[in-house]
């Protein structure tokens, strides 16, 4: 059983400690993982520009770093929706449908991964502190993943969950459109960060670092940092009592 | 305007229409691949799904739920025992209101309300009565209209009148009130079994306007203040009668 | 949409504008708050809203396949039933067929209900041209009307208004002061349009739905305007984008309960009414002469595009701008359009044949799908942005900083060799300017996103780098999986095997 990582740019870079916290919450439940270090990136920020050829490159690494593998898992929502778009990103290219479609098929976001397939949703964790979790767009609204984040955080023992007011609504990131509309992406991402502050939350939990980079840096940028972790990062800091 | 010189315009215009219309279709069955579509097509999903259409209320609910739906969109709704009961509803209203005038479509039941001898200071005026009279004014100038619904719907809590020579539309929109009597008999549950009926007509059988009125007059455009009575009538009643 | 609507600035230029206002901010925010829970409180009593919405993509598709077909069913029965019925290809075209019937009829005043196409035409401007007065007699529309604006809201053309700008443009236009109070303010509106609707030579209305099987015209509204400029005035114009046809009135239902629970969250709007044809002999009112003018300008771009066809489903209800998380900020007027939000974004650049004129609306979305969501016909308004985004680099015209980034990022993230050696690039590029591991600087392409935030240092050891030291570290002491846990694995690995042998394809989510 051949179960791999798919780790995404942003985390790659930025966020190695996301990765980390997956990896070794599949580990204490015996899912052994590997990292084929083909992959680059899902395309997303080219496909969404309207640069589908460069869109092309990246994804093709995708699909041939998982070509064997039996399930793929990442820590990002919006990257794995993205797999869903490579059947039009790769229109009249049959062959790389046909991995694309296969690559789909096999590949969960990590909440869901835990919840849905592995049928693991207490991992066991305790988080005595106040967090809200923002559902991001992707994830949720596009790739369907609701319930699963939530269910994984009613069961951390000590957590208190704090509805975020307007939790829905996008936080502004959308990739390249925080940079080409930053304007409007600010407004955008100050109005979830109020929203965030309201709850009185002392965690800000998400399920994508694209949307948490852009709300906790946000954040900071006002001197308002509240503490920003990826939702494997707080189960694992849960269960290894870090 | 010369009438003749009109006509003769206008039947050009519409010459010229019929030319455009062939190459304007021709030009979206091309846009579409394909040759023009002559016959009517398949149309497997015709009308509400399945599984509206077997829902009914029974009489008694659906006189409940247009009162209910009614009152919450701001009009007032009641069920009276007979037509007697319904007209002197109307005319208490009428007084209350202090209306000048009354005006009602033409229709036996309305006529059998006898609000002319309940209402003897008030002109009760019945629309189209005498075409030489101009009934828009007179419409205007009434403080309340009258009409009879031929059919209502507890679901969306609608009152549907159909225009016809003695059905003026303005008695249901030009006057500030309206009083509206339903048999009974003629509320249904679900839109759809309103509006299937005139599929049913037909073209032929439709008249000019059929008008679904579920209200009063209403409008959000002030910083979402909800105002009611902007154009038409601004209090509604609804008299369900039974039998 | 005519070419005369010169967009002298850019979405990005309206929009910084608009985020400076914020009494038009506050204004959108509360109303589309407002609209939006409306919406999902009547969509969860009606019930079954997922069926709803299927049943009326399925029927408004179906037409739109079929729209030479009922296009033609319906001006045939139009005509049997008396109207006069016109196609115009272009707004110029319909314009000019407006105008001759106005000039024809020695028009002075035409009295207009709520129209996006007449908004659309620039048909205002036109009759005043000529000397006909146009009064808008929608409340909304009117207020932007006498302010000389166009319609930043589908549904609610002055959602941008404070009521101290509505009363002056009120008060000026009545020459004495009106009190602020609504009931006061729509009173005067009441008087002054009573004028207008026996005045007017001409009633002009626009249409929700056309019914192919009896020609009839369907008008959702209300306040009751659209209905007297359909009752009262000798001569009716109906203007019709050639899209909203539905093939019978059983169509209609599913119309019906679609549009005012996603437009307002009403059950039904106030007055809908069917009109087929003038007033029949010995009616008592009812227009005498009514045309209706069927118009494309641009619509038919759409058919036989894959892409974009079903962007003529829409029913114009304006519950994508509700949700918009972008037309919340910057209202409808930035996008610099007829059509304002989402539908807006995809309409303008769609119906123009995606010429350059159309600058950056695309990019006014950070496509986060809230919009398809709430589509009662489900247009998948997300995906149109993103192919709207790639025909215009596809046709060359997109800007050449952005598509060197590009061609690098393809470069880079071409092959896991060159990304290993940016990201170690990288570290060492950002060095100078990152403090406690974050950089604040406004420089290069990071200016945007640093004026309202910080941008993480990249870190000191991606993971790929990191990968092999932690899985030597975990495979040391494996741990044990649960047998449960292993059997749902293998569960879920043959059941896809399983469907991959039977040619169905898998797909959770998505």
């Amino acid at each position: 059983m051949k179960v791999s990582l798919f780790i995404t740019c942003l985390c790659d870079a930025f966020y190695p400690r996301v990765g980390e916290a997956m990896v070794r919450l599949l580990a204490r439940h015996g899912i052994r993982t590997d990292f084929p270090s083909a992959q680059t990136c899902c395309g997303q920020s080219a496909f969404n520009s309207g640069y589908w050829e460069e869109a092309r490159a990246a994804a093709r690494t995708l699909l041939d770093a998982f070509a064997d593998s039996d399930f793929v898992v990442s820590p990002s929502g919006s990257c794995v929706h993205m797999l869903h778009r490579y059947r039009e990103l790769f229109r009249g290219d049959p062959s790389a449908q046909a991995k694309a479609e296969e690559l789909c098929g096999k590949t969960y976001e990590f909440s869901q991964f835990f919840v849905d397939v592995l049928g693991i949703d207490d991992l066991g964790a305790k988080f005595p502190h106040k967090v809200t979790y923002h559902p991001s767009c992707h994830g949720s609204r596009l790739l369907g993943v609701r319930d699963e984040p939530e269910r994984l955080l009613r069961n951390v023992a000590g957590l208190e969950l704090v509805p975020l007011p307007y939790a829905e609504d996008c936080c502004g990131f959308g990739g390249t459109f925080s940079v080409k509309m930053s304007d409007i992406s600010g407004a955008m991402v100050a109005e979830k960060a109020e929203h965030v502050l309201e709850t009185e939350a002392e965690v800000l939990t998400g399920s994508d670092m694209g949307c948490l980079m852009n709300i906790g840096g946000h954040l900071r940028h006002r001197g308002r940092p509240l503490r920003v972790l990826h939702l494997a990062e707080l189960l694992y800091e849960g269960v290894s009592g870090a | 305007m010369a009438d003749e010189a009109y006509r003769e315009w206008l039947a050009g215009l519409d010459a010229e229409s019929r030319r455009r219309q062939q190459a304007f279709l021709d030009a979206l069955a091309a846009k579409l691949g394909r040759p023009r579509v002559t016959e009517p097509p398949p149309h497997p999903f015709r009308g509400a799904p399945d599984f509206w259409k077997e829902y009914e209320l029974s009489p008694e609910e659906r006189i409940e739920r247009f009162i209910a739906n009614f009152r919450a969109s701001g009009g007032h709704a009641f069920r009276v025992s007979g037509l007697a009961e319904a007209a002197r509803f109307i005319a208490d209203k009428a007084l209350e209101l202090g209306v000048p005038a009354v005006i009602r479509q033409d229709e036996p039941v309305l006529a059998g309300l006898g609000l002319e001898s309940l209402l003897p200071g008030v002109e009760v005026r019945v629309w189209n009565e005498d075409p030489a009279e101009d009934w828009i004014a007179r419409a205007a100038g009434a403080g309340m209209g009258v009409v009879l619904a031929d059919f209502a719907v507890a679901h969306t809590a609608s009152i549907v009148t159909l225009s016809a020579r003695g059905k003026g539309r303005s008695v249901s929109l030009l006057p500030p009130a309206l009083a509206a009597v339903i048999p009974a008999g003629r509320l249904f549950t679900r839109l759809g079994e309103v509006l299937s009926r005139f599929d049913e007509t037909g073209r032929e059988g439709l008249p000019a306007g059929v008008h679904f009125i579920s209200g009063p007059s209403r409008s959000a455009d002030i910083e979402n203040d909800l105002t009611i009575g902007v154009h038409g009538p601004g209090i509604v009643y609804a008299l369900i009668v039974d039998a | 949409m005519s070419g005369s609507e010169t967009a002298a600035k850019t979405v990005k230029e309206r929009a910084k504008e608009a985020l400076r206002n914020d009494f038009l901010r506050q204004a959108v925010r509360f109303t589309t708050d407002r609209l939006r829970n409306a919406r999902l409180q009547a969509a969860g009593e009606q019930g079954n809203w997922e069926a709803w919405r299927e049943r009326g993509r399925q029927i408004r598709s179906h037409t739109i396949a079929h729209l030479d077909y009922y296009l033609n069913r319906f001006a045939e029965n139009a005509r049997a039933n008396g109207a006069h019925v016109h196609f115009a290809e272009s707004a110029e075209e319909a314009v000019r067929i407006v105008l001759a019937i106005a000039e024809r009829k020695g028009a002075r005043m035409v009295a207009k209900s709520k129209s996006m196409v007449t908004e659309e035409l620039h048909l205002n401007r036109a009759l005043e041209n000529i000397g006909v007065k146009p009064v808008e007699t929608d409340l909304g529309e009117y207020i932007v009307q006498l302010a000389g604006e166009t319609p930043s809201h589908l549904i609610i053309p002055s959602i941008h208004k404070n009521r101290r700008q509505t009363a002056d443009l009120l008060s000026k236009e009545a020459g004495e002061e009106l009190p602020t109070d609504t009931p006061a303010l729509a009173a005067f509106v009441r008087r002054r349009m009573r004028e207008v609707f026996l005045a007017a030579d001409i009633g002009m209305t626009g249409c929700n739905f056309a019914i192919a099987e009896t020609g009839s015209i369907v008008v959702f509204e209300n306040e009751g305007n659209a209905r007297m400029v359909s009752t009262l005035p000798k001569t009716q114009i109906t203007l019709m984008g050639m899209e909203r046809i539905i093939p019978t009135w059983a169509d209609l239902e599913v119309m019906a309960t679609l549009l005012p629970r996603s437009a307002t969250g009403q059950r039904l709007t106030v007055y809908m009414s069917g009109i087929s044809g003038p007033r029949r002999p010995g009616d008592g009112d009812g227009p005498e002469e009514l045309h209706i003018v069927i118009v494309d300008n641009g619509r038919s771009l759409q058919l036989g595009d894959p892409e974009f066809q079903e962007l003529l489903n829409c029913i114009r209800c304006g519950a994508c701008l509700n949700v918009c998380p972008v037309y919340r900020h910057i209202g409808g007027h930035a996008y610099g359009g007829t059509y304002t939000g989402p539908i807006g974004a995809v309409l303008k650049p769609a119906f123009r044949k995606n010429v350059a004129e159309w600058d950056d609306v695309a990019d006014a979305s950070s496509l986060c799908g809230a919009c398809a969501e709430a589509c009662p016909v489900k247009i998948p308004l997300h995906d149109m942005l993103v192919a709207l985004r790639r025909r215009k680099v596809e046709a060359g015209r997109a800007k050449r900083p952005e598509a060197l980034a590009m061609r690098a990022y393809a470069a880079v993230m071409g092959s896991a060799g060159r990304l290993k050696g940016a990201l170690r690039l990288g570290r060492l590029a950002v060095k100078p300017i990152a403090r406690d591991g974050f950089i604040r600087a406004r420089i290069g392409p990071l200016a945007g996103w640093t004026r309202h935030r910080v941008f993480p240092a990249p870190a000191a050891e991606p993971f790929r780098e990191r990968w092999t030291g932690l899985r030597l570290e975990l495979e040391r002491e494996p741990a044990a999986m649960d047998p449960a846990v292993r059997r749902r694995l293998e569960e879920a690995l043959r059941r896809r095997q399983a469907e991959k042998r039977e040619g169905g394809d898998e797909r959770h989510g998505g």
